[in-house]
């Protein structure tokens, strides 16, 4: 049902995915999430093409917490804050973190390679359904995604939408 | 033949320079060969054809791997216990840290002054090319199919100057992939930037081939003419279309233009943009043009007519080929970067 992916460059650690829809606590779970009681980064998933690009968010804030140089404050808000092509920080959490009324969350957790991942304890918390990674396209809103990273027309010929995406997410603080 | 480079490693890394320390791999301890003797790291990458190196290696390691291609250790590397379910044996090893193996050679190379980078720890890591400015690996990364180009560090370059290179290099190559895909040129997908080795982690074509295999092949079964014809004119109309976004590649030669499968539809993509700049300058476009007519012409035998068809379709797609052309035909006379100023 949910998927768990190692960071081939940071080999002790994995990424899991976890997918809900029908949710009702949204706000209760963004609150928990906030103060630290919930585990996990969560987004929304209508922003989201493909668990790739979860991934290369994952991996560029794994990275960038290794060294230090992460800009925000966590792993998990580097994480949604890896996925925005802008670097406003609050405005990245606006768009791809979960709102108050969103009825689908996304979770992901990073966890070292040791410990396990609980997941029960992540999904006791949430009222909803979990459903499989695979239920993902159906929640993505493409135009919406395309209006965010600015895709352009020509773009769209030479690659997917999750090209576009993830070319973007990478070369943001290069340019 | 899978040509899987093998490594061997073990112990932590002999740190000869300093620039190396900020390397941040997750850390292992040094790892036990399997008589019981800790192995000086001699973590190396695709055969440094080194007579010394080699025999420094075989008496250092305690299981002979010796062979000249220096895939020995697969015992030893498999002794360091794997990293997931690939298992593969090629896999653990950026852990042991920086690799030196030049250091390990010895005085007697000096090409061994050249500290080369440890290579990522991709599953399906193969070595694909050793250039002079970085080894280029594929592998699979998060899953895709993908290629790491790792910057060699030069030594000889005072290291600010040489961090401040590596930094802008692959700044450039990044941004001028973004600026292609942006408007609509095919070029790789960036994956990952690491500016702390200086490495990128790209698309990677699978089952392509450059044009310059292309060529080659097409020239040796004799068909000829009317397919190499087509490939030019949309070399031109590419290239054309590049250039007309100030985007100057630095490097065109046929090996850096891919073909994806399957090559009949012609399916151009461009790779290699570590030397690369925007300009609008005629001048730049008429000499990148240029650097492609030489690598033509050095490396493919009659195709003249291939390229002047290139050029052709160039100066009909591209609205500003005009200047382009002449500026190409200028420097055609006189050899470029003379601008015979001052």
């Amino acid at each position: 049902m949910e998927r768990t992916h190692r960071l081939e460059l940071f080999p002790e650690r994995s990424v899991t995915l976890l997918l809900f829809q029908h949710v009702k606590n949204a706000a209760a779970l963004r609150k928990k999430a906030m103060e630290g009681s919930l585990e996990g980064a969560l987004i929304n998933p209508a922003m989201i093409v493909d668990p790739f690009q979860i991934l290369v968010a994952a991996n560029k804030a794994v990275h960038l917490q290794k060294i230090g140089k992460m800009k925000t404050r966590t792993l998990y808000a580097e994480i949604i804050f890896s996925l925005s092509p802008s670097n406003n920080i609050s405005d990245a959490f606006k768009k791809f973190g979960i709102s108050d009324s969103d009825t689908a969350v996304l979770i992901v957790l990073v966890v070292d390679g040791d410990k396990n991942v609980n997941l029960a304890d992540i999904t006791s918390q949430v009222e909803g359904q979990q459903v499989s990674l695979d239920e993902l396209p159906q929640l993505t809103d493409t135009a919406k995604v395309k209006k965010m990273y600015k895709v352009t027309p020509q773009e769209e010929k030479i690659g997917t939408l999750l090209d576009s995406v993830v070319c973007r997410m990478s070369t943001k603080d290069v340019l | 033949e899978r040509g899987r480079a093998r490594y061997s490693g073990g112990g932590r890394a002999l740190q000869p320079g300093g620039a190396s320390a900020v390397r941040s791999f997750p850390s292992r301890p040094p790892s036990v060969a399997e008589d019981g003797r800790t192995l000086p790291n001699t973590a190396e990458q695709a055969p440094r054809a080194c007579a010394v190196c080699v025999a420094a290696m075989a008496a250092a390691q305690a299981e002979a791997g010796g062979a000249p291609s220096v895939m020995a250790g697969a015992a030893g590397a498999a002794a360091m216990g794997d990293v997931g379910p690939v298992g593969s044996a090629t896999a653990e090893l950026e852990a042991a840290g920086p690799a030196t193996d030049g250091a390990e050679c010895g005085a007697g190379d000096a090409v061994a002054a050249e500290e080369a980078p440890a290579p990522p720890a991709l599953p399906g890591l193969r070595l694909v090319q050793q250039g002079a400015e970085a080894h280029v690996y594929r592998g699979l990364f998060l899953g895709r199919a993908a290629v790491a180009k790792l910057r060699v560090p030069k030594r000889y370059r005072h290291p600010a100057l040489e961090e401040r290179l590596s930094r802008r290099r692959m700044a450039q190559e990044a941004r001028s992939l973004l600026r292609c895909r942006r408007a609509g040129i095919p070029a790789p997908v960036v994956y990952f930037v690491d500016y702390v080795t200086n490495s990128i982690y790209l698309e990677d074509i699978v089952d392509s081939i450059t044009v310059q295999d292309h060529i080659y092949s097409v020239q040796k079964s004799g068909n000829d003419t009317s397919d190499l014809h087509k490939l030019a004119e949309k070399m031109g109309e590419l290239l054309a279309r590049m250039h007309d976004e100030d985007i100057i590649h630095g490097d065109l030669t046929t090996a850096n233009l891919l073909l994806r499968p399957p090559t009949d539809s012609l399916d151009l993509v461009l790779i290699d943009f570590g030397l690369s700049f925007i300009s609008g300058l005629p001048e730049d476009k008429g000499v990148d043009l240029y650097v492609l007519e030489k690598a033509f012409i050095s490396t493919h035998p009659d195709t003249e007519a291939m390229f002047q068809a290139l050029l052709k379709t160039y100066a009909a797609t591209s609205k500003k080929s005009g200047p382009v052309i002449k500026k190409l035909d200028e420097v055609r006379l006189r050899g470029r970067k003379r601008s015979m100023i001052g």
